[in-house]
């Protein structure tokens, strides 16, 4: 039994990484791998030069490291958690007090230093934590699920405390199973799903991977079966249905196309209520590569005459 | 109203009866303890005492003995516990200094000289080790009773050597041992399977700190705390019960004897700590060898009155060479010199003790 099987990927210098997969995928356990908690049983990973499994302990000072599940001690203030794990981290006293503050700033945690981890919200909690792995400047940091259990006013004051951290030149690998927080902070994406890389590239490519492509939804009250006719003869338009009272038109293209559909549209003076144009949410290419949910086509409202086909 | 009460009451009822069934340790342990305890606290506690080594000898033994003396050993020597122990091992001294030095040297705990003529100005001299619990008033009461079925009603003047040494101060040198224990107990074995069930442990191991660091920062942190309960519980003798401590050498020893019990234990309960993932089988499993080990170390009885079965567990149990150091060097004033037997076996336990510390903990980085 291997939790991860033939994955191989490289991370460049200052980017955010993602890793996303559904639970249970082999998430942690690359990561686990990769900060030399466990050794793979075959392969190799390099961080900088140095490999895994041969020189561990040259890694352990180049990563930071936050776990999934919070590791801060509850009974110490915010100041004596990131002490401790400053001198953990072999940091100078002199080069680590100013540190400290830095980062207590950073996380607007200053007026809190003094007081204990157990009387702060989730939210503090983990942002403490993800500047806590920060604190002797790694050149890797290794966020394992940074966002998991937060309310959504805490993740996105997470999400910009890892974009400040990006800012100082910082290579930052998460993993995550939240669409949003991937589409928000990676460069890059990998998918992986049962211990296998399934796609690797940037939140762009991905998108263009997608066979469905845009999809365009018009809202009108009544349309005639021969115009949908003239609609699908228009090049790089996919499938043409009706729904509800609502025109669904999946083409490679949507901004190529929409002209040309309004213009049918206009000529047959059929009045429009709205438009909109979609591009699949990584939740839909998430869906689509991982076989996860039977992949249904994104963004099917259904309204009280639904699953009527056109009149 | 009633009816939802009870539901609730028996949700709660099941969940936490099925928890127990399912857990055969903690069935075991919460039958077995009690048990245990039975046995344990029963035979090594108020058990008749016996085989107590005394001296005897009389005075100006270029005489020939005396019929006295020759009834009085006889009479010492017959003396049978209920269950047929003898009560006394009698050793026959030829001079008096070399009977007393025996007993401050531990090795018997009474010396009895017997006077070479009848007469009333002549009385039966009894130098008797005031330290141990019971065991006085049981020689002088076997004295008193060889004596008056001889017809020889003597005077006796007995001297304590140790002065009066109450129950308080005998048990008080034993509880610095058990103070140590609970400490590296509930302070450092709790917390390091809290703190490795947290991922605390494990978040030490993708920082550049070294395995051993973390393995002496815990041993260390352990040992000054059991060292500091064991220093409280000492000035708690000194100052509550009344123990006087004769020089700054045996003030220094006794810092030492509390220090190497005190990283012995805690490398035991660090190794303790390490087998064990769940914090309810390490607390029990931990009570239980705290019984062992504080009930057969002599601190709450004489380690002479207990069964040979318990006896073997003495020898072996590092704490009764703890707590027999602390008392000679407490109690008795004595130094290095009678000490140095259980010195040599706590450093050997602590020695042994670190190294399956280290061993099982290590285990648990990889």
């Amino acid at each position: 039994m291997s939790a991860v099987d033939d994955i191989s990927f490289e991370v460049k210098r200052g980017e955010i990484f993602g890793l996303l997969g559904p639970n249970g995928a082999g998430k942690s356990t690359l990561i686990r791998i990769l900060t030399t908690l466990i050794t793979p049983s075959s392969g190799a990973a390099f961080i900088d030069n140095f490999e895994v499994s041969s020189s561990p302990e040259q890694i352990r000072g180049l990563i930071g490291v936050c776990p999934q599940n919070s590791t801060l001690d509850q009974e110490l203030t915010a100041y004596e958690n990131l002490e401790f794990y400053g001198r953990l981290q072999n940091m100078d006293d002199r080069v680590l007090k100013p540190r400290i503050w830095q980062l207590l700033e950073m996380t607007g945690l200053q007026n809190r230093a003094r007081s204990p981890v157990s009387t702060f919200s989730g939210g503090m909690r983990r942002k403490l934590e993800i500047v806590r792995a920060f604190i002797h400047k790694p050149d890797i940091l290794f966020l394992d699920e940074p966002t998991i259990g937060l309310d959504p006013e805490s993740r996105r004051e997470v999400w910009q405390q890892i974009e400040r951290l990006n800012i100082e030149e910082t290579t930052i690998i998460l993993t995550t199973h939240y669409m949003d927080e991937a589409e928000r902070l990676c460069n890059r994406i990998a998918f992986v799903d049962q211990g296998r890389l399934i796609a690797l590239d940037t939140m762009e490519n991905l998108r263009r991977s997608f066979p469905v492509g845009d999809l365009i939804e018009i809202g009108v009250a009544e349309i005639a079966e021969d115009l949908l006719a003239r609609i699908r003869e228009i090049p790089l338009v996919g499938s043409v249905d009706v729904r509800g009272q609502r025109l669904r038109i999946v083409t490679r293209k949507a901004g190529t196309v929409l002209p040309g559909i309004l213009q049918i549209l206009e000529e047959s003076s059929i009045p429009m209520i709205s438009i909109a144009i979609r591009s699949p949410s990584l939740e839909d290419i998430f869906i689509y590569l991982t076989g996860q949910i039977p992949a249904s086509e994104p963004g099917v409202t259904v309204t009280g005459e639904g699953g009527r086909q056109g009149s | 109203m009633k009816s939802t009460l009870l539901r609730g009451a028996f949700a709660i009822f099941k969940r936490d009866f099925q928890k127990f069934l399912n857990n055969p340790f903690m069935i075991l342990m919460t039958l077995f303890m009690p048990i245990m305890y039975l046995i344990i606290f029963g035979s090594a506690v108020g058990g008749s005492i016996s085989h107590i080594p005394i001296g005897v000898v009389q005075d100006e033994p270029y005489l020939v003995e005396t019929p006295l003396f020759l009834s009085a050993v006889q009479g010492l020597s017959d003396m049978q516990q209920k269950d047929s122990p003898p009560t006394f091992e009698v050793t026959v001294f030829t001079d008096e200094a070399m009977a007393r030095r025996a007993v401050s040297d531990g090795r018997v705990m009474a010396a009895i000289i017997f006077p070479s003529s009848i007469s009333v100005d002549h009385t039966i001299r009894l130098y008797i080790d005031s330290s141990e619990y019971t065991i006085p008033a049981l020689i002088l009461a076997g004295v008193n009773s060889v004596m008056a079925r001889n017809g020889a009603f003597f005077p006796v003047q007995v001297t304590k050597i140790y002065g009066d040494v109450g129950y308080l101060q005998f048990f008080g040198v034993g509880v610095i041992v058990m103070a140590i224990f609970m400490t590296t107990m509930m302070g450092g074995g709790m917390a390091l399977i809290r703190d490795r069930e947290m991922g605390i442990v494990e978040g030490y191991l993708v920082t550049p700190v070294k395995r051993s660091s973390i393995l002496l920062g815990i041993i260390a942190s352990g040992t000054i705390k059991g060292f500091l309960a064991g220093l409280i519980i000492l000035l708690v003798d000194l100052f509550v019960a009344g123990i006087v401590i004769d020089s700054a050498v045996n003030f220094l020893l006794i810092l030492a004897v509390i220090f190497i019990i005190s990283i012995g234990l805690t490398s035991l309960v660090v190794a303790f700590a390490s087998r064990f993932a769940n914090q309810q089988i390490f607390a029990s499993s931990v009570a239980f060898l705290n019984l062992i080990l504080f009930m057969t170390s002599g601190a709450f009885y004489p380690t002479l009155g207990m069964p040979d079965w318990l006896r073997w567990i003495t020898v072996i149990n590092p704490e009764s060479y703890g707590v027999h150091a602390l008392r000679s060097l407490i109690l008795r004033g004595q130094g290095l010199n009678l000490i140095g037997v259980d010195l040599l076996a706590l450093i050997i336990f602590s020695a042994f003790a670190i190294s399956i510390g280290i061993a099982t903990f290590r285990r648990t980085l990889d």
